[in-house]
């Protein structure tokens, strides 16, 4: 997945919790295989390489991790799209490098969820159009940390804290009995030091807001991830399926609900919607929120106020 | 002047109030020591930001990063030093344990104080052992 993850878990044994620190890691390594979109020979690369030809079968954690991502186009009005592989691939975020707008008008014809077909009876998954490419990358991380911690669960961990980058997952409480307390990134601070260790190191003046956790994931999608400025624009990683640029709406969003999946997804989704329809997206679902505007005014779900404690009044 | 020369010319009561307050002095440092805090923090500092203000009492290791990389730093005992750095001339480690005054990587831009630090870091670091600290945070999200 191309990012840093750690586990920490709450244990009376030092070799339980290393035992269940290895199977989470190994099933997060499984995952990676079957869904790294760089990868030739992941399951995701065979669907792609077989868009518009033919369909193909899967494992149930890819059909699983497909359906969900589709479920999640849906109630997003398909401003997150899984099949955005078209027009990520023609941005290069470390060399600066911007599509030219014809290309990227050729390549977004191809980006739609629609044409994305799974049947669950078969577990195969078909792209309708050659050129049609899914990129995992917006919600691997998020169901990564969901199989991790059921993978702990099983293994009869009951607390602990998966970090996929910023994709957070906290279950039970921590060793004080206290619940897990996560810290939402200012979007316009720069790390300094840089965060370097995943979603484990920094300094809280990065820090805008802070919450506490339990059985809850946590994500969080801003603009200052992936991207470079040129002639005064941000160009940053997500991407409009609609259009292939940049959203503007957001610098971040950050998404509180039960499911890695769905932090995960949602917060691009959300980001790329802008806070005003991102807002009742997250009643809808009964998810939580925090969204920093393009201004920089910070918006909440009702439910989170009194939960969420803010470095500044919000 | 030995102890049968003091006592010489003391009453029994005399003996006894000179036993209490010997005891109760002793008490006192006792007391002292035991139910008042000491105040004496240990304050790490990269780069020009406060990353921890711990207490010296407890033992324990801590890392940072710094631009050349990370520094780890021990307390132990009431003392502080750092057992590893990416510094070249590692003047740090050498300067081995300290109680009181500061050591200095320059290189990696790591500065260590023991005093009675009584502000409260204007920005925070967190503490990764979650620990229950002032700087208890135990992930980021962004």
């Amino acid at each position: 997945m191309d990012t840093l993850v750690t586990i920490s878990v709450v244990s009376d044994s030092r070799d339980h919790a290393e035992k269940g620190i290895d199977a989470a890691f190994s099933e997060i390594e499984t995952l990676e295989k079957l869904t790294n979109f760089f990868s030739p020979d992941s399951e995701i690369s065979h669907i792609n390489r077989n868009a518009g030809i033919s369909e193909v079968k899967v494992s149930p954690e890819t059909l699983e991790l497909l359906d969900k991502a589709l479920f999640i186009s849906k109630k997003t009005e398909g401003a997150f799209d899984i099949t955005i592989g078209p027009v990520i691939t023609l941005y290069d975020f470390y060399k600066k490098i911007k599509p030219e707008d014809l290309e990227l008008k050729k390549k977004v014809s191809f980006v739609n969820y629609k044409d994305l077909l799974i049947d669950r009876n078969k577990s195969t998954v078909f792209l309708k159009k050659s050129n049609m490419l899914i990129d995992p990358g917006g919600i691997s991380k998020g169901y990564a940390a969901d199989k991790a911690v059921e993978t702990l669960k099983k293994l009869g961990i009951h607390a602990g804290l998966i970090s996929v980058a910023g994709d957070i997952k906290a279950f039970g409480l921590r060793p004080d009995g206290r619940p897990w307390r996560i810290g939402i990134r200012n979007p316009r601070i720069p790390p300094n030091p840089p965060l370097v260790k995943g979603g484990g190191g920094g300094f809280l003046d990065d820090i805008m807001a802070t919450i506490e956790l339990k059985d809850m994931a946590i994500s969080t999608s801003g603009d200052y991830e992936r991207y470079f400025i040129l002639n005064g624009r941000r160009y940053h990683h997500l991407l409009n399926p609609k259009t292939g640029y940049p959203a503007e709406g957001c610098q971040s969003v950050s998404i509180i609900t039960k499911e890695g999946v769905f932090t995960d997804a949602f917060a691009s989704g959300i980001f790329i919607l802008g806070h005003e329809r991102g807002l009742k997206v997250l009643e809808e679902m009964g998810f939580e929120g925090v969204i920093v505007d393009s201004t920089g005014k910070i918006h909440i779900t009702p439910q989170i106020r009194g939960k969420v404690e803010f470095k500044k009044p919000v | 002047m030995n102890l049968k020369n003091l006592f010489e010319g003391t009453t029994k009561a005399d003996r006894i109030l000179f036993i209490v307050l010997i005891f109760l002095s002793f008490s006192g440092i006792v007391f002292m020591k035991e139910v008042l805090p000491e105040g004496k923090t240990v304050r790490i500092e990269v780069n020009g930001h406060p990353v921890y203000l711990l207490p010296v009492e407890k033992d324990r290791v801590v890392s940072v990063d710094g631009p050349e990389g990370e520094t780890v730093i021990e307390i132990k005992n009431h003392k502080v030093r750092i057992t590893k750095s990416p510094c070249y001339n590692k003047l740090c480690i050498h300067q081995g344990w300290i109680e009181s005054g500061a050591i200095v990587c320059l290189p990696n831009r790591v500065v260590i104080t023991i005093g009675n630090h009584k502000e409260n870091p204007p920005i925070p670091p967190f503490d990764k052992g979650g620990d229950g600290g002032i700087f208890d945070i135990d992930a980021v999200t962004g």
